[in-house]
């Protein structure tokens, strides 16, 4: 697989990172205007690299672990930068920029030269069931990042006491505002992409997928989604318990990922 | 060049002497043609607000600045100089400079950031420019302040946060609310403070307002005042839920708002959050509902804490705000010194005459007789020293102009003259 332009995506994502960083042990945003322009430059560089190793393969380019979490990544990076455009939420860079840079590092580490692939992730529902599902859980991180701000925000002004963060982060019905729009956004996705898993691998498999782990796991996943919608909309649950439902959720979903390694099915090679 | 500044403000002198050497607005033009009558005052500024009496002046090398000045403010005012000397300070060309630029930035006001200082400086600097002292020196100093106090102000926090307890509890609204527009506010109890609280709530965009008070007759003045509805004492909490910002300062001697009546407010409200601001002392609300999600109480004690605190970081924002200064002060005069009158006169003098010599050079005058040589020389001699002239009496009165920098850069500029 060309690597190149995702390790030059990765070198302009680092500068995000390094924002982060700086911000953090500064207590002080710290030349946010050019590390949102390197994150920029690291979107549309990753962009190349999707594109680039897609046409090299011919499909599309979820067929394993890495490139799945160079799509991820890159659906997140997507995320932050309309949450930025949307509401010029600046503080949530300090907590995007280093899970991006994370997620992309971990993708190009884990590169691998393309083998042959079974048959099945060949088929045309998998790419869309993929990438639906990560819409998903990217609208989901979100959602989890932005019930850690909230949680912060919402422990500074209890205590009466303002530290540094009570002046960099938003308020706290913003921050919840997020959560809320990144939850509706990802649902959709997230159903309709294990719908379409489901369907498509009970044809391929045939009764036997269910006892999958990780599609068990996907579905618990799938309900406390379904959990943090609802209570949202009609139990008026908002504000922290809405933030640690979304940070619960979040860790459901890393034990989902996870499970990739265990699954025998989600582990894209195939047998 | 000699810039000097001198002057009391409340760092040095008790407010009976201020006063008695505060300058009202009417007579402040009149003074400074007085101080500009005086030999070697080239351009001057008066400064003077209830904090500070400040006398800026561009004077004659050499000369004595501080008796110079400190005469000036004792006959103006009528003062005897012996009660107000030894409060005053005395600040010379890059000080003087670094003091217009902290004064402009508000680092060296009362209430650190306090963006008012500012404006009056600016009125100071349009009353100087209109009567007519402030020329070239002073102008650049004055207008390269105000462009320190902006950069200051966005680029540090410096006036960021609220230093008093009324805007502290508009700005914590606001870190819960976010925007204020269309929140609902409940004032109970009329008293002074909550009526400054309600008022910065309402221009920052709340939308309703309920007032209720022991007295009825009080809370339906103040609804009308502010377009609000007055709602009975005893019939408040009915009201309350529908309320985003509840301002509390009633002289009760028990809490009037309990747990369980915030429990059910919120249960009415599906969640949706409540900011009590209780300024009651005994307070008002039991500061158990702060236990609650989605409610926040803030009493007296917890407002004066986060006004501390963002004096604090005021102090913090000013050690940053320190270095533009010196960085500014820096800069200012380097273009100072670059554009220099007396140098730029020379460099001008030398250019005209080489580029004479080149071009009497390149004319090869061979064939002509030595008288006509002479003659040819002499007349290339008088045109520049003519153009010369014309330039020298215009570049002469440049000091006395406000924009005279500005030209001489541009002379500097047409004439390619090095740096």
């Amino acid at each position: 697989m060309s690597s190149l332009w995702l390790w030059v995506a990765l070198g302009f994502y680092s500068l995000g990172l390094a924002h982060a960083l700086l911000t953090v042990a500064r207590r002080r945003q710290a030349w946010f205007r050019s590390a949102l322009l390197a994150f920029g430059l690291g979107f549309i560089f990753h962009f190349v690299a999707l594109v680039e190793h897609g046409l090299a393969l011919g499909r599309f380019p979820v067929t394993n672990i890495s490139e799945a979490t160079s799509l991820f990544a890159f659906l997140l990076t997507l995320g932050f930068l309309v949450v930025y455009w949307a509401c010029e939420m600046t503080s949530l860079s300090v907590f995007a920029f280093p899970v991006v840079f994370v997620m992309t590092l971990a993708s190009a580490l884990s590169q691998r030269p393309a083998v042959p692939v079974s048959p099945l992730v060949k088929a045309s529902w998998v790419p869309v069931h993929v990438s639906f599902a990560l819409v998903g859980y990217a609208a989901l991180i979100l959602a989890c990042l932005a019930g850690v701000m909230y949680l912060i925000q919402e422990r500074e002004l209890k205590r009466h006491q303002p530290h540094a963060f009570y002046y960099r982060l938003p308020p706290l019905d913003t921050i919840d505002r997020l959560g809320a729009r990144a939850l509706t956004v990802g649902f959709p996705f997230i159903t309709l992409g294990l719908l379409i898993g489901a369907v498509g691998a009970s044809g391929a498999w045939g009764p036997d997928w269910i006892r999958d782990p990780k599609v068990a796991l996907s579905f618990v996943l799938w309900f406390i989604y379904l959990l943090l919608v609802i209570s949202r909309v009609s139990a008026g649950w908002r504000g922290r318990r809405a933030a640690v439902l979304a940070i619960l959720g979040m860790v459901m979903a890393l034990a989902s990922w996870s499970a990739n390694y265990l699954s025998a099915h989600h582990a894209f090679l195939g047998h | 060049m000699q810039l000097s500044l001198i002057g009391l403000s409340h760092h040095t002198a008790p407010v009976e002497v201020r006063e008695r050497l505060h300058f009202p607005e009417k007579d402040i033009p009149p003074a400074l043609h007085a101080l500009r009558e005086r030999p070697g005052v080239g351009e001057a500024l008066i400064f003077s607000t209830c904090n500070r009496v400040e006398v800026l002046a561009r004077l004659e090398d050499g000369l004595e600045a501080l008796p110079l000045l400190a005469d000036f403010l004792a006959t103006t005012r009528r003062v005897a100089p012996e009660s107000f000397q030894s409060y005053l300070y005395h600040h010379s060309q890059r000080d003087a400079v670094r003091h217009v630029f902290r004064v402009a930035a508000s680092l060296d006001s009362m209430i650190l950031g306090e963006p008012q200082v500012l404006g009056q400086l600016k009125a100071a600097y349009a009353t100087a420019r209109a009567v007519g002292t402030v020329g070239s020196v002073l102008d650049e100093v004055l207008t390269h302040a105000f462009a320190v106090a902006k950069k200051v102000r966005s680029e540090t926090g410096i006036a960021a946060s609220a230093v008093s307890v009324s805007y502290a509890a508009v700005e914590l609204a606001r870190k819960i609310f976010g925007s204020l527009e269309g929140r609902n506010v409940f004032v109970i109890g009329a008293g002074k403070m909550s009526e400054l609280a309600a008022r910065h709530l309402l221009h920052s965009g709340a939308q309703t307002v309920f007032v209720t008070n022991r007295t009825y007759a009080r809370a339906q003045e103040l609804a009308t005042q502010w377009g609000g509805r007055a709602i009975q004492f005893d019939d408040l909490l009915n009201h309350v839920a529908q309320a985003d910002i509840i301002l509390s300062s009633t002289g009760c001697p028990h809490y009037i708002i309990k747990k369980e009546h915030g429990v059910r407010f919120l249960a009415e409200r599906k969640n949706r959050p409540m900011f009590f601001i209780d300024i009651a002392v005994p307070r008002d609300i039991d500061p158990e509902l702060n236990t609650l999600d989605n409610i926040f109480v803030y009493n007296i004690d917890d407002l004066e804490q986060v006004v501390a605190a963002n004096r604090r970081v005021r102090q913090q924002e000013a050690v940053r705000a320190e270095d533009i200064v010196e960085r500014e002060v820096d800069r200012l005069l380097a273009r100072l010194k670059r554009l220099e009158l007396a140098p730029t006169i020379v460099a001008l003098q030398e250019k005209l005459h080489a580029w004479r010599q080149q071009e009497l050079e390149r004319a090869r005058l061979g064939t002509l007789t030595p008288e006509q040589r002479a003659a040819v020389e002499e007349m290339s001699r008088a045109l520049v020293n003519k153009i010369l002239h014309l330039q020298l009496t215009q570049l002469k009165r440049l000091p006395q102009e406000p924009d005279g920098l500005k030209f001489i850069e541009f002379i500097r500029r047409t004439f390619q003259l090095k740096d």
